[in-house]
């Protein structure tokens, strides 16, 4: 019974793959192959009173290889569940998430994940965290050490390896636990609100350090956040997600030029247009926390 | 879910019953003279507390050890939250605890006994020194996390030093106070028993000895179980009391997590 | 915290200690207590310095350390051993779990003539008490730091590639690091004390049992050395523990 009412509830709400927002132009075309498929996905929690509360309700998204897609939501809506899912950390109740194809069955080093948190190792130098992840796959400690250095330089933090997390500030943290993830080569980046715990500045350079990051290698990124102008920035897809349960509501493609400049965008019409445009379309839905 | 709740009731129970099970078997197969079964020890109890001097002195042990915690508990409650509140304090107080922590407290009984003779007033003093020391830590740990806010808000609303101490600090360190007095129960029954048996005078600790001196070995493992009962039996009380308690604050382990 | 205020606690932290002294001295001096029964404090420390540079009295100390660290390394083994395993698998947590609650509040000392019986008067007897009743503090701490090891770092470890059994070495053991040592630190303290009243109710050496020949002889002096003795053991060994701890946990945030 409960069962049928999700699945009807859900085929109400056909995903919409293109939006009213969409531009007239699309991006030119390059050959993309699926990264991660989500396959209608449903994830149901058992809270403390023993009763069932739908996080998840049929969930099917495909990102792309080398696409940066966020998933833009209000808190409680399940979208770090659904990225936990993608990352094996938490296995669907219903459904299925592939990658590459292959049915995802646990963690591993193709999906690495940045936490809000940071979850740094606080018994290990900024140094031990990053080479972590290369020694676990049998890298030589001397290479990784190597490969280790040049990516804190990348992050910015040349002459704070030997430096604990306890003495970093929070953006710090979050650099080191980027280049920590970057340093076992995964296929996919998987941010959860990474810039959730950092002050407006911080955040801001933090976002426009990632993108430089990111351009190098246009790894896929599946990015999670409440910010709206953050979800714009960033990515070249916003998935907007609504909350209970938490389902897809919208998909919007953002087509604006990269490399992108803070600066410039901040000017752009077209990037207002699709703040705006997201922001209202969240007030529409009245989909606040007041809700019971 | 309901018989899962009563498994999680029940557990202990099963627990007690497994470990005499344990011991019933152990005893069988070493088959020794001075290790008396379980059933054979749980028979002996019926005798110790159906004589009446046994009986007696067992409760005049209980009395020494409820007065001891008593007065040790409201000298260290205030103590303990004062120093928490007031650097000065703390700092005057602290080496000096230090110092008395590692000293086995029923040890101090043969010179206590020596000032104050054998009588209950050494006894009970030896108790109050031994439960003191963790309930002035743990309301020590208590008042120093009370978030400081907390105390600014109260002193806008015009609460005095003293007010802020006694409606602010000691209900926001009350979890903590009363993990403090939950050891310090299961330390002032431990000093209790044990400067009995270094005294060797009367009491629950003196008819242990005495039984084992007399090779009465299911005495002996009696007095275990009764001891071994009270220990449990004022914890899970104690326990329950604490529950209603600071029903507000997070749920804590069910375990005791500190024996300082 | 800066240097003037450091020196200032410690200052105000002597007080007490000094005029405990003081009050000691005083009820001497005033005589308001004869010597035989309280000591001036300066024959006191004179009578250990004494002691101690006899080579029996060293040997009660070595006796008494014996057993200490014996009972107590059991314990430490034990504790982290069986807290570990019961953080991580529910099956033996429910076993573990409701035999803790029952044995964690029973009065250990009870045991003792139980022991004595099975394992003799020697130092076995001794050395069980002291692992029995150091081992609780850490098991309960090792389980409780086990269990409350951030979820977020186990998944780190494991998408950078750790197997699952590897985590426990790798992960949950050092996230739990400061709670074990916590529980280390009270089960060290627990360990004087219980090695001391163990040597105290029956034992023909250590340091328990010099102060219950010397109370038997009412010889006031020798049972204040052993208990100045037992509490400055207790200092040190706290004092080396806190080293240890600061060096392993230099990474962790200060608690």
């Amino acid at each position: 019974m409960f069962v049928s009412d999700v699945e009807k509830a859900a085929s109400m709400n056909l995903m919409p793959s293109r939006s009213d927002l969409k531009a007239e132009a699309a991006p030119a075309a390059k050959p993309t192959i699926a990264m991660i498929e989500i396959d209608h996905v449903s994830q149901v929690f058992q809270t403390s009173s023993r009763q069932d509360h739908l996080a998840l309700s049929d969930i099917s998204l495909t990102v792309d290889d080398g696409a940066f897609v966020s998933i833009l939501g209000p808190s409680g809506c399940g979208k770090s569940t659904l990225l936990y899912i993608v990352g094996g950390f938490v296995a669907p109740t219903r459904g299925t998430a592939r990658m590459k194809g292959n049915p995802i069955t646990g963690p591993g080093p193709d999906r690495g994940p940045v936490f809000q948190e940071f979850a740094l190792f606080p018994w290990k130098s900024v140094l031990g965290n990053v080479m972590y992840g290369p020694r676990q796959q049998g890298v030589k400690a001397a290479e990784a050490e190597a490969q280790s250095r040049a990516l804190i330089e990348m992050v910015g933090l040349k002459g704070f390896e030997h430096f604990y997390p306890k003495e970093l500030s929070g953006g710090m943290k979050q650099r080191v636990a980027l280049a920590r993830t970057l340093a076992y080569h995964p296929a996919v980046l998987l941010m959860d609100e990474p810039f959730g715990a950092l002050d407006a500045h911080t955040r801001t350079r933090l976002q426009n350090d990632l993108l430089n990051i990111w351009e190098r290698d246009r790894k896929t990124v599946l990015f999670v956040t409440h910010s709206v102008e953050e979800a714009v920035f960033l990515s070249d897809k916003v998935v907007m997600m609504s909350r209970s349960p938490g389902r897809i509501r919208q998909i919007i493609d953002i087509d604006l030029p990269r490399p992108r400049r803070r600066t410039e965008l901040l000017l752009d019409p077209r990037y207002q247009k699709y703040v705006v445009d997201i922001e209202r379309m969240f007030d529409d839905a009245g989909d606040d926390e007041l809700q019971p | 879910m309901r018989s899962r709740v009563l498994f999680a009731r029940l557990a202990p129970l099963l627990a007690c019953v497994g470990l005499l099970a344990v011991w019933q078997v152990a005893a069988l197969t070493l088959n020794n003279d001075s290790f008396p079964t379980a059933l054979d020890s749980i028979r002996a109890i019926p005798s110790i507390l159906g004589d009446k001097e046994a009986l007696i002195n067992i409760l005049a042990s209980l009395r020494r050890m409820a007065i001891g915690f008593g007065t040790a508990v409201l000298v260290s409650i205030p103590l303990g939250l004062l120093m928490g509140r007031s650097r000065s304090v703390a700092s005057f107080f602290n080496p000096l605890l230090m110092v008395i922590y590692p000293v086995p407290k029923a040890a101090l009984m043969p010179i206590i006994m020596l000032w104050l003779g054998v009588g209950d007033l050494s006894k009970t003093l030896v108790i109050f020194l031994g439960v003191s020391l963790p309930v002035i830590y743990h309301s020590f740990e208590g008042a120093k996390a009370v978030e400081e806010k907390m105390l600014w808000s109260g002193a806008a609303m015009g609460l005095s030093a003293v007010e802020r101490l006694v409606r602010i600090v000691l209900p926001a360190a009350l979890p903590e106070i009363l993990t403090g007095c939950r050891t310090g129960l299961v330390l002032a029954l431990i000093t209790m028993i044990t400067s009995e048996m270094i005294a060797r005078q009367s009491g629950a600790g003196n008819i242990l000895f005495n039984a084992l001196d007399m090779g009465q070995y299911d005495t002996v493992f009696a007095m275990i179980i009764i001891i071994g009962g009270m220990g449990i039996f004022l914890d899970a009380a104690f326990e329950r009391m604490r529950e209603r308690l600071v029903r507000w604050s997070e749920p804590q382990f069910d375990i005791p997590l500190s024996f300082s | 915290m800066n240097g003037r205020d450091a020196t200032r606690d410690v200052l105000l932290g002597l007080i007490p200690i000094a005029l405990l002294l003081a009050i000691w001295q005083g009820t001497v001096s005033l005589g308001l207590a004869p010597p035989t029964l309280l000591p001036p404090p300066g024959l006191v420390f004179m009578r250990m310095a004494q002691l101690l540079a006899t080579a029996s009295f060293n040997q009660e100390i070595l006796a008494t350390l014996f057993r200490l660290f014996a009972g107590f390394s059991i314990a430490v083994v034990l504790g982290i051993a069986i807290g570990l395993a019961a953080a991580v698998s529910p099956a033996i947590n429910a076993a573990v779990r409701p035999v803790v609650r029952v044995l964690a509040p029973l009065p250990k000392v009870a045991l003792y003539p139980a022991l004595l019986l099975l394992l003799g008067f020697g130092h076995e007897s001794k050395i069980t008490l002291v692992a029995a009743d150091a081992l609780f503090p850490i098991l309960l701490s090792t389980y409780y730091g086990a269990s409350t090891v951030e979820q977020k770092l186990i998944w780190s470890a494991m998408a950078a590639g750790t197997p699952p059994r590897e985590i426990l070495f790798k992960v949950i053991l050092p996230g739990a690091a400061p709670s074990i040592l916590t529980g280390c630190r009270i089960g060290l303290v627990i360990s004087c004390i219980v090695v001391f009243l163990a040597e105290m109710i029956t034992s023909t050496d250590g340091l328990g049992h010099v102060l219950i020949t010397a109370a038997r002889t009412f010889q006031a002096v020798d049972m204040f050395v052993p208990l100045i003795t037992i509490s400055l053991l207790g200092l040190i060994l706290n004092g080396l523990l806190q080293a240890v701890r600061s060096y392993l946990l230099r990474g962790f945030p200060e608690v």
